[in-house]
Parts: structure tokens; sequence; C-alpha cells
């Protein structure tokens, strides 16, 4: 680090946290706004619980902000005000949909937050994940049968993807993601060039030995199992498309790519043949209309809603996007779409487009592989969860019953994503560290282990820059 | 030493680093990443995938909101618009004398909407109000004056601008009616288990006091809040051979009989054809031209006479004979002045129009003519065009639209619109209206309708009276009941029509007179009693200042 860079960098990093401070405040405006309309449209009163509404929100994005002020200073300073934008506005759709729901999802929010302020705590250099790819991938895998275990899985509307534990229910599903996107990121960053290399030919393509393309058949497998036990395709159909878009990422051979899809299409269209739930699925994708008052109903509601709303929508609380069964989860976008318009519904997909491109921005800047990869997978998540699941609620493909990430009501996915908004900023963080924007303090388990390192070996050099003695601990520790 | 250990961690990138302008660049470029260089390229690709993802998703979406909208939002299935109506405030409809007849109610339960709709008074306005349901519809004025009562109407909409600033955001309107709910349940009461029909209204202006007509049905139950249960009921209504859901008073037709030689008889004077001189001779029976088969009077008894005589005891063959006199175009052309032929201008959807039938080549079915000046054949009235037919002879030969609703009211009971009495149709001259004024009264001081017609406390009254035969030669007698009544004479205030249905042997065996009489008479009583006339002083007493 040069020292006449450093108030540059510094000016820089500080822009960069006053620049989302004043995002985050637009995003809350605009959230404190739609709440108070969602309540004058529907009841034409002022809500009653405005103020703990408020407090709430300022209380949560407050904690948020300062967590990434004193934990990650340098990181993107768009990814918060954009998950405040798409949660506050989910929130508001669900207290108007289900007041009940709400407080539910307050309480929600509150862990969500906690748990992201945990993940930036105790991931401080995202490099460390690596380290436990292994265990990573047994959790990952773990959580994805879980539901399949009997006496623990439970059944809800034909998918067997929650898990009852005593009080609980979650989705391991949603974390079961995280789990192996990190696994997939270090493990391909490993062995990116053995597998990217070729060496035998089969017509166009060139594939690598064997051996090496064995994970792409076992997470294919995963991908069928889940399809099969579960009836779970959107999990399905995201993991697998996680794991063919890192691979490719990884070994640049569109190869991958072209034989990950090809295996998934002829997996799904073997099992709608002998699965009827699948069938359906794209039964009622072809001709929603052909049962609307059966399965076809909650797409036909939708697009009646969504139809209904027109180019500007009928305003918050004055649709009726309760005639939409389960609108506060799968089907929130249409909720969405009927009350704020067209206009709303772009904004939203906006914002999941800008998060993307933050969430690649971080891929791009940062140099090492593994985290490259992790930041690729975890923008994909976000990306191709909100395009499959609005995709599915505006028939551009299959419905699929996956969540919309931040904007759905349930804990399970608001938990994971918010601990998949802590990697990210993590990751954007530490890029920009180690791009010199701003100095790479030492974490406090690094402080630790130079401790350590110096009580073990007094011969350590003793210098008057504690910075470049860490630079040595550094590569001990990673 | 610093940059040293700096270049080693980030890369073996040979280019001195120090600023962070140039580790941007470099990241940027993906220069001398190595492995991320690749690895750029394919994030790249990967932003454009997902644009054009998101692109797809933003193309559908104005595939959805904008292109097909209106074909969505007429899909059946598709419910948001009327969810919309039922979730705003709809109002009443109200009678003359007060009683709500229709309003909306919050909705109990988990509904889909706020509002119910339900109907106090029960079957009793059914024909007037109509229904307004969840899913089956809505009819007559629930239908057809919805905007006032939802406050959409430009007057309405206009005025509710002075609301916004108020915390009051309803701005439904209310209807006035002209129907009276005690006069219309006098009407349900006389007519009690009978098809038919009784409509009471106000001569010189139209305005109808009271139609009732059975059979009818309850309206709260086609709108029920359980679809299922709704369905079911309008199903069995539609499913009646009765046609409960049709209102016999303005929907249907029926043979006339004896009430259609008013018509006749207008049409001949009129014309020139007869004159209160004329004369028949008395005759059991007449051969008309083109036939061997005789034309009888009713009973098959012997009737003739000058003009009051023949209308007073009701003789089928003078008219018959008017008829054949006036021939087929002067007769079509007469009658249709009483608006035969045209839909009842009344202010309520779907009414029926009354007819004389088939004219094509009735020069060679000259019988045919004949049988339909005396209201047989293929005549048939709406009953409520017979009360305006009587009204019409009391009015001075002006024939007023008639009308149901009185005024619309906006929110704060401030009048939109109130109906405006209209003329709509001039079918006698006032001389021909005097005599068929006075030849009426003769039915009822001396004719066929004097056993029941008279009214209490001494009112003059006008009448005619018919029995339709519906039968054959030789078939079962079977017969609807008629009559048509005006008073007070001198100054006339109600018309009345009421009308039997020929179901049953009972009616069938009876004459207008006799079945119908005391249903106009009472209506009439009631009536008066509600709204007294003017006292007709004694004509010797009258002070006749200015006369010599």
């Amino acid at each position: 680090m040069s020292v006449e860079a450093m108030p540059v960098s510094a000016r820089l990093v500080a822009r960069r946290r006053s620049t989302e401070l004043t995002l985050i405040v637009m995003a809350a405006a605009i959230v404190g706004v739609a709440y108070t309309l969602a309540s004058l449209g529907a009841n034409a009163e002022i809500p009653a619980r405005l103020g703990p509404f408020l407090a709430l929100l300022l209380l949560l994005i407050g904690i948020a902000h300062i967590a990434v002020r004193k934990l990650a200073r340098g990181a993107d300073s768009t990814l918060l005000p954009l998950t405040v934008l798409l949660h506050g506005l989910g929130y508001v759709m669900i207290t108007r949909l289900d007041s009940e729901l709400a407080g539910l999802q307050s309480i929600w929010s509150l862990v969500a937050i906690a748990a992201f302020v945990a993940t930036l705590l105790f991931v401080q250099r995202a490099g460390d994940l690596a380290r436990y790819k292994w265990t990573l991938f047994f959790v990952g895998v773990g959580l994805l049968i879980l539901p399949m275990v009997p006496g623990l899985g439970v059944n809800v509307n034909g998918a067997r993807i929650w898990v009852n534990l005593g009080p609980v229910n979650f989705q391991p599903g949603e974390f079961a993601k995280l789990a192996l996107a990190v696994f997939f990121a270090a493990y391909l960053a490993e062995r990116r060039e053995l597998i990217s290399a070729s060496t035998w030919k089969v017509g166009p393509f060139r594939l690598p030995e064997l051996q090496y393309v064995a994970p792409i058949l076992v997470a294919w497998g995963f991908a069928v199992m889940v399809m099969v036990g579960e009836r779970d395709l959107g999990s399905s159909l995201l993991f697998f498309t996680l794991f063919v878009v890192m691979m490719w990422v990884a070994t640049e051979r569109a190869s991958y790519l072209v034989l990950g899809f090809v295996l998934f299409g002829l997996a799904a269209f073997v099992s709608s043949r002998l699965f009827d739930h699948v069938q359906t699925r794209v039964d009622i994708w072809l001709d929603p209309w052909a049962d609307e008052y059966g399965k076809g109903f909650q797409i036909v509601q939708a697009l009646y809603g969504l139809a209904d709303g027109g180019l500007v929508g009928t305003g918050l609380g004055r649709g009726s996007p309760d005639k939409v069964p389960e609108a506060q989860n799968d089907f929130i976008f249409a909720a969405i779409g009927e009350e704020l318009g067209m206009i709303g519904a772009t904004a939203v997909l906006m914002a999941y487009l800008l998060l993307i491109g933050a969430g690649l921005r971080i891929a791009l800047r940062t140099d090492r592989t593994f985290e490259k990869l992790l930041a690729v997978g975890l923008t994909t998540i976000v990306g191709m969860q909100a395009f499959i699941i609005i995709g599915g609620v505006i028939k551009v493909v299959p419905l699929t019953g996956i969540t919309l990430p931040f904007v759905s009501y349930g804990g399970s996915s608001l938990l994971s994503n918010y601990i998949l908004l802590a990697l990210l900023l993590r990751l954007s963080d530490s890029g920009a560290r180690r791009l010199g924007e701003l100095p790479d303090d030492p974490t406090p388990r690094e402080r630790w282990a130079a401790w350590r390192l110096r009580r073990r070996d007094h011969g350590l050099p003793q210098t008057d820059d504690a910075t470049d003695a860490y630079a040595d601990v550094r590569e001990v520790v990673s | 030493m610093q940059d040293q250990a700096h270049a080693n961690r980030l890369s073996v990138d040979p280019e001195p680093t120090g600023t962070t302008a140039a580790t941007l660049r470099r990241c940027r470029t993906g220069r001398g990443l190595g492995a991320g260089r690749v690895m750029n390229r394919r994030i790249r690709q990967l932003a454009a995938v997902m644009i054009g993802l998101y692109v797809l998703l933003f193309a559908a979406l104005n595939y959805w909101q904008v292109g097909r909208t209106e074909e969505l939002a007429t899909e059946p299935g598709n419910t948001r618009a009327l969810i919309r109506q039922f979730d705003t405030p709809r109002g009443p409809i109200v009678t003359a004398d007060g009683v709500v007849t229709a309003m909306s109610v919050q909705a109990m339960g988990d509904s889909d909407v706020k509002y119910d709709r339900i109907y106090p008074t029960g079957d009793l306005f059914a024909h007037i109000t109509g229904y307004y349901t969840f899913g089956l519809g809505a009819t007559q004025l629930e239908q057809s004056k919805s905007d006032v009562l939802t406050g959409d109407t430009f007057t309405q909409q206009v005025r509710a601008i002075e609301n916004i600033l108020g915390r009051n955001n309803d701005n439904s309107g209310s209807l006035h009616l002209t129907l009276r709910n005690d006069m219309q349940e006098v009407a349900k009461f006389l007519l009690g288990p009978r098809e038919g029909s009784i409509v009471l209204m106000e001569i010189d202006t139209g305005a109808v006091i009271s139609m009732w007509s059975y059979p009818s049905f309850d309206p709260n139950q086609v709108a029920d809040p359980d679809y299922a249960t709704a369905f079911d009921y309008l199903t069995g209504l539609q499913a009646d051979e009765r046609d409960p859901l049709l209102a016999n008073a303005y929907q249907q037709r029926y043979m006339p009989g004896s009430t259609f030689k008013v018509l006749t008889t207008g049409a001949g004077l009129d014309a020139d054809v007869i004159t209160l001189d004329s004369y028949w001779e008395p005759v059991s029976e007449w051969v008309p031209p083109q036939t061997t088969d005789p034309i009888q009077n009713y009973g098959g008894t012997v009737c003739g006479g000058d003009l009051t005589e023949v209308f007073r005891r009701s003789c089928n063959i003078p008219f018959a004979q008017t008829a054949i006199d006036l021939g087929p175009d002067r007769f079509q052309e007469y009658i249709a002045r009483w608006g035969v032929g045209e839909t009842i201008p009344i202010d309520l959807p779907r009414a029926a129009s009354s007819t004389i039938g088939d004219f094509t080549d009735i020069d060679q079915n000259l019988p045919l003519l004949a049988m339909r000046g005396f209201g047989q054949n293929e005549d048939q009235m709406v009953p409520i065009h017979m009360a305006m037919v009587a009204a019409t002879v009391a009015n001075d030969g002006a024939m007023m639209a008639p009308f149901v609703v009185d005024a619309e009211l906006d929110h704060n009971g401030r009048v939109i619109d109130s109906t405006q009495p209209d003329v709509w149709k001039r079918p006698i001259s006032r001389e021909t209206a005097d005599i068929l004024s006075d030849l009426m009264v003769e039915v009822a001081v001396n004719g066929t309708a004097s056993c029941c017609i008279g009214l209490d406390n001494g009112i003059s009254v006008a009448a005619k009276t018919g029995t339709a035969q519906l039968n054959g030669p030789d078939e079962p007698e079977r017969s609807h009941a008629w009559i048509i009544a005006f008073a007070p004479v001198d100054k006339p205030k109600y018309a009345v029509a009421v009308m039997l249905k020929g179901t049953d042997a009972e009616i069938s065996a009876g004459t207008g007179g006799r079945l119908a009489g005391p249903i106009a008479k009472a209506m009439l009583d009631e009536m008066f009693k509600i709204d007294p006339p003017e006292p007709a002083a004694p004509a010797s007493t009258t002070p006749e200042t200015g006369s010599p």
C-alpha cells in the first residue's frame, strides 16, 4: 500500500458507505410510504401500527448498515439498499395480504438481520470458507435429503421440502443451496485446470477424464433425487443451474453447459412421463385455462390479477391479490404486479438485475478463483431463483414452487438469503481490501494466530510495521 | 518492501502496482490475472445471459399487463372487477313510501367481498329491482342503474371531488321508486296464489304505483353469498315453466279478449268508420267474408244495438265488423298508434311488446282480422300496456311513458336526475277519448263490470272487462280474465289493469268482470284511502261562475 494513495482510498471507502446510507434511507422511505398507502388503499385509514413498523424498519436497517460499516466497510454500496427495498416491499405486500403473517415475518426479519450480522462477524475472510468445503458438502447434501427422512419431512402442498423439528418448521433446501455453492466454488477453484483439460473427444465435444466429469454426474443425480423424492422442481432446477453455471465459468467450456442442460432436460422429460406432478406442471404451463378452476387456478388467477393491474396497477391495498392462493409465498410477484402495475413489477425486476450486476461485479473485481466462483454462485442463486419463480408466475417457464428471494414470506428463505447477502458483502469487502482500497487489517483470528506464532517462534523478526508482520501470518492461516 | 509483499499476494503480475487506479484498471480488463481473465469473460457472458432472461420476463410482463388486459378482463373466471364493485358500498333502492327494497350490508364471516346485497322486501319488488349477485350477474334496476348505485355516473364523479378532502369515500347513489310498498303488498294479497299481474299507475304522469306479478322470486336467494346455493336456486327458477324470473306485468304478453275493444273502438271512431250513433242489428252469430264459419258473441248470446249498448254488453260481432270495415291496412295503422308492436317504453330492461299478430296475406284471410278486432286470434297485449290504454282514455288521448324510477339521488341525498313525465303516443283524438271514457263508464255502471267495480265513497269509475278465450271450439274452456279501469272519471288519477292467467278451471269458467273486477276495485279503493280524490262536489251545488 503506497502511502500517497491512502487518502484517496479512504475517501473512496467513506463515500461508499455514505452512498449506501443515502440509498438505504431512500429505500426505507419508499417502503414506509408504501406501507401507509397500502393501509389507506385497503381501509382508508393510516395504519394503526405505523409507529412500531417504522421503528422496526429503522432499527433493522440501522443494525445492518452499522454492521457493514464496522465489519465490511469496503463492500459494495448497492447490495444492502436493494435488499432493503425488496425486503420492505415484500413485507408491505405480506402485511396487506395477511396481517397475522406480517407479525411473524417481522420476527423472521429480526432473526435474518441477526444472522446477517453474525455471518459478517464470523466469516471475516471469505477464503476461510474454502477450507470447510467437504464439511459444507456433507452439510449441504444432508440438508437436501433431510426432508426425505421419514418422521422429519413434512408434505406441504404436494412438495416434501419441509422439516419438522419440534416447534420449528424449516426448509433445509434454502440453506443447502448456500452450503453447496461454497462447496462447488472451493472444489472447482481447486480443480478447474484439471477439469477443463480435455483428453478425449465425442463428436464436437471435447470431454475431460471421466473422473473429473463425475462431479457433474453426482450433482445431476442429486437434482434428480430432489425432483423425484421431494417433488421440488424449483429447487432441483436451481441446484443444477447453479452447478452447471459454476462449472461453465470455472472451466470456460461451453460443453459443460450443453451437457448439463441436456442431462437435466432428459431427466425432466423422463420424469414428466413417469411422474404425474411433473406432467401436471408442464400441462398447466402450456395451457392453464384447460383446468382453470383446478390445477391451473393459481396461475390463472395470478394472470387475471396482473392483467387487472395493467400498466400502473390498482394501487396498494386496492386490488384482490388474495384471490391467488399462497399469494404471500411463491405468488407474491403477482400481488406486486397487480397492485403496483407493470411499473412496480418492472422496478422489482430492475432491483434483481441490479443485485445480479453488483454480485457479478464483485466476482469480476476479486482476484481469487474461489472468491470469484463463490460470488458467481451466490449471484446465480439469487438471480436464477427470482427468474424461475417470476417466470413461473407469468408463464414464461413451468411453475415451480420456490420463494422470491427477500420478498416472499418465510423464515428459512429470508434467513438464508440474508446470509447469502452477508457473504456477498464479505467477498466484496475482501476484494476491495486486496485492491488496496482500504487497509487490510488483520482479523481477530489472525491476531490470535500471530500471537500463538510469536509465542512458539521467538525468532520472528520484530518490526515496527504491524501490517507487514501479519502478512506472513496470513500466509500461514490461509 | 510493502509494494513487493502486496504484489506477491495479488498475483504474479510484473506490472508495478501501487496506485488504486492501476489496480482497478487491471481488474476490469482481467489482464494479468491468469485464470481470472478467462473467468471474467465467462462472468460477463453470464451477466449478458442474466440480462437476457430478465428482458424476457419484462417482455412477458408487457404481454400480460398491457397486451392482453382487455381480453383477460372479460374472462368469465375473472371476478376482479366484480370484487371491486362488491368492495365499494352500493346505495339502496327505496319505494315512494320510504321502504328500503334493496340495500348493501357489511358481509359476515370470511367473505370474498366487503358487502352483501339484501332485499328486505323479499319477492315483493323482485321484478323491479332485479338482483345483484356475485357471479350470477345482475338484472333490472340493479343492472341498468348500477352506475348510479355505485356512484359511477359523471355527475357523481364530479361531486365526489369535494369528498376527497373529507374522510368520506362513500360515493354510492340511491334510487327512489314511484312504486309504493303498501300498494304492492295490497296487490300481492289480492292476487294471491293465482298467476297473473296487477298494474296500478298514475294517469297524468305514467308513474307506476304498483306492479305485481305472480309468480315472483326471492332475490335474496339469488344473491346468496354462497355461490352453490344461489346457483341451485337460480337454476330452479330457470327450469320453472311458469317463468317466475319474468314479470307477467311487463315482460310477458297475453291475449287481451274484450279489453282490446277499446283499441278497436278508438280506431273506428278516429277513422270515422263508426260513430256514437252506429247501430248493429242484434244477432247471435255472423259469418265474416271468405268463410262459412260464423263468429259468435260470448256465450252465443244475441247481442246488438248502438255503440254504447254493444260496448256495454261487450258484443263481439260489432267489433269484428268494425275491423273488417277498417280493412287490414287501416286496422294495423290505427292499432299501431297505441304503440302495439313496440317495446313498452318503461325504464326497466327487457320489457316486452304487444302484438296483433302476422298480417301477411290477411286479405285472403279476413276472418282472422275480424277476430283480432275483438281481441282474439293472435292479439297479445302486455298487461301494463292495457293499464296504459285505460290511462290514455282517461288522459284525453295522451299515452304517457310508464316509469318506476322517480329520482336518482347522490350520496348526500341531492337529486342527480328525476324522471320527467313524457307523452309516448297520442293514439286517439281528445273527442274519441271522451267518447271511450263515457263508454267505459257505462260498462262500470250498467255493463259487464257493474257487478264488481263500484268504488267506495261513490267515487266514479270507468272500466272494460275482457275474457280471452284460449281454447278451440271443442276443447275444455280456458280463458284469461282481464279488467282495465280508471277513476275518478271527472278528474282521472289512477288507472289499473288486472290480468288473471287462465291456468285453472275456476279462472277459466269466470269472466273478467267477476274475477278481475273485485281486484281492480280493491286496488283503487286502497289507493284512494292513501290519496283521496278532491271531494267531487255535487254538480247542482257547483257555483257556475262565468257561465250564462
